[in-house]
């Protein structure tokens, strides 16, 4: 017996008995993700690599989640902690799968609760039914994909198997970039209406898990597939348009979670962008390299992500406008570590996949030909998508830890939680090295930097650029450490003085909104800047969110109206359905 | 009062004083403007610019209602510094040294409107010698005050060498001033003892040798593209009850010198120029082009006038006037009332207090780094707005 099936007896177990007792159900949850971040690394995966971590990225951040949410699903009622263990029990049945239909299964089961947790926990349902919409679509590309995967063996077999054509995998990672949030143009901005709506444990399990199954489906189906320049380059660019949009409108989101919702498209972005490129390229050393890039920034992404939306949670608000500066040093420490990590700086995890997925790009240029060109372009507008997502990061670390007053009673285990995810952050990043391919691995001992500690990229037998994170660590620690006795006088008393206003008793402080407003006027084109209601500047991020509840309970209303007349309690009618049915079936039987 | 009369309304509308609202024809009761209020919309914060504060050569507060970078509102309080003049109760003469340091600046247009106002007052004719005197006085004046705001403009634009170009020219023109009438803000020109105009030899050639420098920084200007970025469509208004640069950068052909009979401008041919584009750059090149009409009038008067100083000493008695100049920024009214050689009411209506307004208007939907070139574009002098005169 595979001793993964643990975890998914103890993530069954905690459904029913979150309904109860919330902290056993957390822990529950916590223990099924231990067996399985253990057995990972102790090599009792199934999958090879680089399948098996994608489980353990998901299990570090269901613990983190977990804990989070002991004390933060306090006053969220009785159904937030069993709808929260059926979606991780969803999604590890996902991760478990080695079959079309486990998978689909684990989607829905991954979905649905989480559709029912944004709607429990808003006043309106707008929100849940947008979430819902989008999950089934992806279903239905995931189940069409399945279906062309399987008939293309031959067989009723739904194991999954080496392919041969790259339909399948196009429409699988349809399904799965949809509930990723990507899609050019901002079509699906329903993640982060979707994400920002569910109480901060759920956005956190959404956006950091949630969007890594979609990966995960996508990175699955293609170790299966041929490469394909066609899809290769589609999904790049794909990647790259939505990186770019996804770190604007992160840049300028007012509600802290729509921006983490952002943050999170701008991330799978990224990753897809990489998909891209691993599916163009044609077996080289750069498309090996490319698996370690997925693994390392989907790891970035989701450890990062989950601190991000906890750090969020422990401000109880949504918007950088109300909120009240709870503050402590372990939660500003914890809040720079995720912060920078999701701006892609050193030294944390995200540092080092920002690092590594612009070295993919560069080394993609030396291509040459069509893939030469597609990476320069790729890689600088992932770049100048990494410099928005520094300035929105900026400006959660601005807002939440430097702007207001501090007031407000703070939960001390939420901070030393939000610190360990941070100090997590900076621990993968040394310990990165273990989690890539042998052959990218060496050393420069001549410069006592020891075998084992470099991660060295390459698109052939020799190098391209080279990182030893445990030594960029210690010169950062050496560095601060020096300021920190140089010019640290918090020994002496501080000296005070009023704020000076121009000699005129009038105060008002800098606001997050202004903060993003030079982007909103610069690119006022784009985001279609104009003056609302109340002479308020509106960008299309607001207007997206108002065509998205329009949509929503559009849809409503015509799944209520289609139910009347067609599901109309008439059982000559559902007659009528049924032989109408089998006659497809047996249409479609005769054709395939 | 020859020139005003106490009709309802007519004429195009100048703005108010404390007893009248003003018009290019006549005088009306006083109108009531409620305060305009800006509430401040969520995101949105009230930055407060100055009082005191780089950029700026006087103090003003101003609060800028803003979601970030963008404008929404802006108001503007002139009296934040406010200058409290006592002048009811003085004699002529010494009245006269108050006013001509309301505004040093512009001293010769508060000259002309209160020597006008007075000889409105009191003297049955104008004296065409003192008309001839002031004009020089103002044109010159004109002169130097558009090649101050050009020099302010260069500056927020980081155009080093223009701006100190611009400034060497005002300096210049202030020389010239001084060597003509003994003080480069005609202090004291009609009030001291036995004061003359003095027209050197080889005034006109130093005035020219100005005007063609003047006439090659113009033109640089308006070829540099990066500086036309700054001023075009910064601070587009058009509004009827513009004055002054800003009225005629909107199209109106609004100017005191050819619509106020206080000061006989006819001989002079002027034509005043008139821009469509109603932007900062609209202003600058009314500015710019008047500097050229200025000189011209200034030339002519002296190679050809016989300008006199005013005889303020002579000036007795009791009775009412008004008058209305074109200063620099715009139109200048005065009213006075004198009673047994004392002042027993004045007033004055300043263009500042108008273009503030304008600024405030036209400023909605700029960015603040527009701030600065549309300030200055309206040429706003807040020592003539933030003061108190009794």
């Amino acid at each position: 017996m595979n001793l993964l099936y643990i975890s998914l007896v103890l993530a069954a177990g905690s459904i029913p008995v979150g309904i109860k007792w919330r902290k056993t159900s957390y822990g529950m949850i916590i223990a099924g993700s231990l067996f399985i971040a253990i057995f990972t690394i102790i090599g009792q995966g199934e999958f090879t690599y680089p399948l098996a971590y994608f489980s353990l990225i998901a299990a570090i951040a269901w613990i983190l989640i977990s804990i989070f949410s002991i004390s933060y699903s306090e006053h969220y009622g009785k159904w937030l902690t069993p709808l929260f263990a059926m979606t991780v029990f969803g999604m590890m049945v996902i991760l478990e799968s080695t079959d079309y239909v486990t998978f689909i299964v684990g989607w829905e089961i991954m979905s649905i609760p989480a559709y029912a947790s944004i709607g429990l926990n808003k006043e309106h349902w707008n929100a849940a039914y947008v979430f819902m919409v989008f999950s089934e679509i992806s279903t239905v590309f995931l189940i069409v994909g399945a279906i062309l995967a399987v008939g293309e063996t031959g067989t009723l077999d739904f194991r999954f198997q080496d392919l041969t054509s790259d339909i399948p995998l196009l429409l699988i990672a349809l399904g799965c970039m949809t509930k990723m949030g990507i899609t050019p143009f901002m079509i699906s901005e329903w993640l982060p209406i979707a994400h920002g709506n569910a109480p901060a444990n759920d956005s956190a399990l959404f956006s950091a898990t949630m969007t890594l199954m979609g990966v995960f489906g996508i990175v699955r189906i293609m170790l299966l597939s041929p490469p394909s320049i066609y899809l290769g380059f589609f999904l790049l660019s794909v990647g790259v348009l939505t990186v770019f949009f996804a770190s604007l409108f992160a840049y300028v989101s007012e509600n802290m979670k729509m921006l983490g919702g952002f943050s999170t498209i701008e991330n799978n972005g990224s990753i897809l962008a990489a998909i891209g490129l691993y599916i163009a390229l044609d077996g080289s050393v750069l498309k090996t390299f490319m698996l370690v890039v997925i693994v390392i920034f989907a790891l970035a992404h989701s450890v990062a992500k989950t601190g991000l939306f906890i750090g969020i949670g422990t401000t109880r608000k949504e918007n950088f406008g109300e909120i009240d500066s709870r503050k402590n040093s372990y939660l500003t420490g914890g809040w720079l570590l995720v912060t920078l990590s999701l701006a892609g700086l050193f030294p944390t995890i995200g540092g080092l996949g920002a690092w590594m997925l612009l070295e993919a790009f560069f080394m993609g240029a030396y291509q040459y030909g069509l893939i030469g060109i597609a990476s320069v372009i790729a890689g600088a507008m992932i770049a100048l998508a990494e410099g928005l997502a520094s300035a929105s990061m900026m400006k959660v670390l601005s807002f939440t830890q430097v702007h207001g007053f501090p007031r407000g009673k703070m939960e001390n285990s939420e901070s030393y939680l939000l610190y360990g995810t941070g100090i997590l952050l900076v621990a993968l990043f040394v310990l990165a090295n273990l989690l890539v391919l042998p052959q990218y691995i060496s050393g420069l001992p001549s410069v006592l930097v020891f075998n084992g500690f470099t991660i060295q990229s390459r698109f052939s037998t020799g190098d391209f650029g080279l990182i030893s994170p445990l030594y960029v660590l210690l010169l950062i620690m050496v560095f601060t450490t020096a300021a920190y006795i140089l010019f640290d006088r918090r020994k002496t008393v501080p000296r005070e003085v009023p704020r000076w206003n121009g000699g005129v008793d009038f105060n008002q402080y800098y606001t997050s909104y202004a903060y993003a407003s030079n982007i909103r006027i610069m690119l006022k084109g784009m985001l279609r800047t104009s003056i609302g209601e109340g002479g308020r500047q509106m960008s299309v991020v607001d207007v997206f969110w108002f065509a998205m509840q329009a949509f929503a309970s559009g849809y409503r209303k015509f799944a209520r109206q289609f139910a009347y007349k067609v599901m109309n309690s008439s059982i000559t009618w559902y007659m009528i359905y049924m032989i109408l049915a089998f006659m497809l079936v047996l249409i479609l039987a005769f054709f395939t | 009062m020859r020139y005003y009369k106490t009709t309802r309304g007519n004429g195009r509308y100048i703005g108010r004083t404390a007893s009248f609202t003003v018009y290019s024809d006549s005088l009306d009761s006083p109108i009531t403007v409620g305060e305009r209020v800006t509430e401040a919309a969520p995101g949105e914060l009230v930055f407060n610019y100055g009082p005191s504060t780089g950029g700026m050569v006087e103090s003003a507060r101003i609060a800028i209602t803003t979601p970030g970078e963008i404008i929404r509102s802006i108001r503007v309080d002139p009296t934040y510094k406010m200058r409290k003049l006592k002048i009811t109760g003085l004699a002529l003469d010494d009245a006269f040294l108050q006013i001509e340091r309301i505004n040093g600046y512009h001293s010769s247009s508060y000259q002309a409107a209160f020597l006008k106002a007075a000889e409105d007052a009191l003297l049955p004719d104008p004296n065409q010698s003192l008309d001839e005197m002031l004009v020089l006085q103002m044109e010159l004046e004109r002169i130097r005050s558009h090649m101050n705001v050009m020099e302010r403009l260069c500056e927020p634009a980081g155009f080093g060498v223009p701006y100190h170009q611009a400034a060497q020219l005002r300096e210049e023109v202030s020389r010239l001033i001084s060597s003509i009438f003994g003080h480069r803000y005609f202090f004291g020109v009609h009030s001291a003892s036995h004061s003359t105009v003095n027209f050197n030899t080889g005034i006109l050639k130093q005035s020219g040798d100005i005007e063609r420098r003047f006439s090659a920084l113009f033109e640089s200007l308006q070829d540099s593209k990066i500086f036309v970025n700054r001023l075009q469509n910064t601070g587009k208004i058009d509004k009827h009850w513009l004055v002054g640069p800003a009225a005629r950068a909107a199209g109106y052909r609004y100017d005191a010198r050819i619509d106020s009979p206080s000061l006989d401008y006819r001989k002079y041919g002027l034509t005043p120029y008139i821009e469509e584009g109603r932007d900062a750059f609209a202003r600058f090149l009314v500015r710019g082009n008047e500097i050229y009409s200025s000189f011209a009038i200034v030339n002519s008067i002296i190679t050809d006038g016989s300008p006199e100083c005013a005889k303020i000493s002579d000036m007795h008695g009791s009775g009412t006037g008004a008058s209305r100049v074109e200063s620099p920024q715009g139109d200048l009214f005065c009213y006075l009332s004198l009673k047994n050689d004392k002042v027993e009411k004045i007033e004055f209506c300043s263009p500042s207090t108008s273009n503030i307004i304008a600024f405030e208007q036209s400023m909605p939907g700029n960015v603040f780094t527009d701030f600065h070139f549309n300030w200055e574009s309206f040429g706003i002098w807040i020592s003539e707005a933030g003061v108190s005169i009794e």
